[in-house]
């Protein structure tokens, strides 16, 4: 696949996430499951995440996509923020 | 039932270390399940409490609500719901693991395993 194209999945995911997270550096949301929708790897680097754990920030992404990811069958999270 | 939310506070606060799997230790049936299975092997924890979410469809569905997490699998480390796959292989990459493990009394074979670099 080429850079610039994505699947629907993964733009309408990033879409969700931008809204969700207006202060995000960077988003890449790939689609792991060969296309089918089924399991997605999301990065995401935020000022939103500054102090936070680990698993906060990560249950912050699962609030934000919690109806899509009742359609996914797993889904992998990296949260990370910007270099100060 | 068995994914109710005392059920699933019972067997989380069963063992210092309570992981919440498909598949078995002996026989994980996913990728992210095994790798969990993995890590603790590392550290030489294999004595802990593991639930095949797979044999327990009520128990499946209970333990996301319990911890408003969507996937499996799930690691408690004294009760507390610590993350999945992927946080469990950060902290074992950034040292956090160790140093969770020595708070629940115990050593992670790690620790041994580098005494024994420094020897050489």
């Amino acid at each position: 696949r080429s850079f610039t194209s994505q699947t629907d999945g993964e733009s309408r995911l990033a879409r969700v996430l931008r809204e969700k997270f207006p202060r995000a550096s960077a988003i890449k949301v790939v689609d792991i499951s060969g296309g089918c929708g089924a399991m997605y790897e999301i990065h995401i680097e935020s000022e939103e995440f500054r102090e936070k754990r680990t698993v906060q920030q990560h249950q912050m992404v699962n609030q934000a996509l919690s109806e899509e990811i009742k359609h996914m069958h797993g889904l992998r999270i990296f949260t990370s923020t910007p270099k100060p | 039932g068995s994914g109710s939310r005392e059920a699933v506070e019972r067997l989380v606060r069963e063992h210092p270390v309570v992981v919440f799997m498909k598949g078995s230790p002996a026989q994980p049936l996913c990728g992210f399940s095994n790798a969990v299975v993995q890590i603790l092997r590392l550290h030489g924890v294999e004595d802990y409490r593991a639930h095949d979410v797979l044999q327990d469809p009520d128990l499946r569905q209970g333990i996301k609500n319990y911890s408003n997490w969507p996937t499996i699998p799930q690691v408690y480390l004294n009760g507390e719901f610590v993350g999945g796959c992927d946080i469990l292989l950060q902290m074992h990459q950034n040292g956090d693991l160790v140093e969770e493990l020595k708070k629940l009394g115990i050593r992670s074979a790690l620790l041994d395993a580098e005494k024994d670099q420094e020897k050489k």
